[in-house]
């Protein structure tokens, strides 16, 4: 209660007392001190997603949503409307448009990651079927698919003998993550699907993939996903930057799942929440950057 | 000090109301139903799982292994098991089937090629020991697809007619829609009770 109360006085009086207070003192205002006082990624571009969206005034709010082409004209308004001096604070301007960058990046980047998703697969399309056919070939470059419908989907984990089914909620999202992860990572994702052939520690490669690519994209959507994006691209976030991250969670849950030594599949989902859970954990610290490394022991 | 009872009597009542309607709460704790819900890979069992617990069903992807889920119906409290279909862990299901009250069986009524497998799947659950005699309701699913073949149809098919040795159902229904769902479900407490007597 008293946590409430604190916090309302401070959201609507105190943050603005104080701010004004330092203003005063060391002539400069809010994002500056933010620009100039913390290091690129997480701990700058949050802060200055939270100084725009608490702002008063309507010119720094709606920097939210401008669109990346606009972001140049918005930082000279925003400058103007703060009354600040290029040639005093000569990086100010580059800092601010990167952080801009940044958090309007991560809106549009779900956007195109939504419109993939409710991209429902069909076979009549021909480039969903030379995607299917491109990540056989990636996969198991030794081996002839002998038929369009046939059993043999199952050797690469999924569960019938037409894949199209699989894709389900998400769509085509699904299969072009399986496809980047082959394409850019072929030894690695062969090696993964080597494991999970294994009689008994095994588990359906392509089915776990739409399961791991429905995990990223819940991060996603949940915004948990913004300070590893921050940390690690210094610009606007784009589609191949939300699939390397699925092809960390590719590689890593299976090295997960084969140190865990589960029962049988049929533990699956108790070992995906607990992998989850790490996840989560490892997206809570401000210097969160998750990136693939092949250890050399493999 | 008359006041000073009249309070004290309004609350000693007060607080003896409260205490029995508490009682009355904890005496009557919801009978558990052990449910199982079976069928091929895509016949829409974790759509219904979804829909049954008023969940989002817009990102569901294949099942690994099994969800599980508690609902509350009729003074039930519906331990529901949605069991992956691909056949890959079909050989697994007989693990769960221990203490099941009703069985579940999920077709997707759309996928006239499958009818086959789904109807031998079928037939070997009947024959399971472990399942003999538990109430079995059929879920002619996805019926709004337009090349649905209606419940009547599956049920020639599958020669539900056939079965003497429990009580079965078969309920047309869309898990996408939520359509025929609590009809279904009507029919599963009801058979829980009937079993009871």
């Amino acid at each position: 209660m008293l946590g409430c109360v604190w916090h309302y006085v401070y959201t609507s009086f105190l943050r603005y007392w104080l701010k004004w207070f330092i203003r005063q003192v060391t002539g400069t205002c809010e994002l500056q001190r933010i620009c100039d006082g913390y290091q690129a990624g997480a701990a700058r571009a949050t802060r200055t997603e939270y100084s725009l969206r608490s702002s008063k005034n309507k010119v720094l709010r709606a920097a939210l949503e401008t669109k990346k082409a606009d972001l140049w004209p918005r930082v000279d308004l925003i400058m103007k409307e703060k009354n600040i001096k290029p040639q005093k604070d000569p990086q100010f301007k580059e800092r601010l448009h990167i952080c801009l960058l940044q958090i309007t990046g991560y809106s549009s980047l779900f956007v195109s990651v939504e419109n993939l998703r409710k991209e429902v697969f069909d076979s009549d399309n021909p480039e969903h079927e030379a995607m299917l056919m491109k990540l056989w070939h990636l996969l198991m470059p030794t081996v002839n698919l002998e038929s369009r419908v046939t059993k043999q989907w199952g050797d690469i984990g999924f569960q019938g003998d037409d894949p199209k089914t699989d894709f389900r909620g998400m769509g085509v999202l699904g299969l072009s993550n399986l496809v980047f992860f082959s394409e850019n990572y072929t030894m690695e994702a062969r090696q993964v699907l080597s494991h999970a052939n294994h009689p008994k520690l095994g588990y359906s490669y392509a089915i776990v993939g739409i399961n791991l690519t429905e995990m990223v994209y819940s991060l996603l959507r949940s915004d948990a996903l913004k300070p590893h994006f921050y940390n690690t691209v210094q610009g606007s976030p784009e589609l191949q930057h939300f699939q390397q991250l699925y092809c960390y969670l590719a590689y890593e849950f299976d090295k997960f799942w084969v140190a865990e030594e589960p029962e049988s599949i049929m533990q699956f989902n108790q070992y995906r929440e607990k992998f989850h859970n790490i996840v989560r954990t490892h997206l809570q610290d401000p210097d969160v950057s998750l990136k693939l490394s092949v250890s050399a022991a493999n | 000090m008359i006041f000073f009872n009249y309070f004290f009597f309004y609350y000693y009542f007060f607080l003896q109301g409260l205490l029995s309607i508490l009682r009355k709460l904890k005496s009557t704790p919801d009978q558990e139903v052990r449910i199982l819900l079976l069928g091929l890979d895509n016949g829409g069992k974790t759509t219904l799982l979804k829909q049954l617990a008023s969940e989002d069903i817009s990102h569901i992807t294949p099942t690994q292994g099994f969800n599980i889920k508690s609902v509350q119906s009729q003074g039930f409290k519906l331990n529901v098991w949605d069991i992956g279909g691909q056949r890959k862990i079909r050989p697994y299901w007989r693990n769960y089937f221990e203490n099941t009250d009703v069985l579940i069986y999920v077709i997707d009524s759309a996928d006239r090629k499958r009818f086959e497998e789904t109807g031998q799947e079928l037939a070997e659950l009947l024959d399971e020991e472990k399942l003999s005699g538990v109430p079995v309701l059929i879920f002619a699913n996805k019926q709004d697809l337009l090349t649905a073949a209606p419940a009547s149809e599956i049920a020639e098919g599958l020669n539900l007619h056939t079965i003497r040795d429990r009580m079965w159902q078969i309920q047309s229904c869309s898990a996408l829609t939520g359509e025929g769902i609590q009809e279904g479900m009507n029919w599963v407490c009801k058979s829980v009770n009937a079993k009871k007597k």
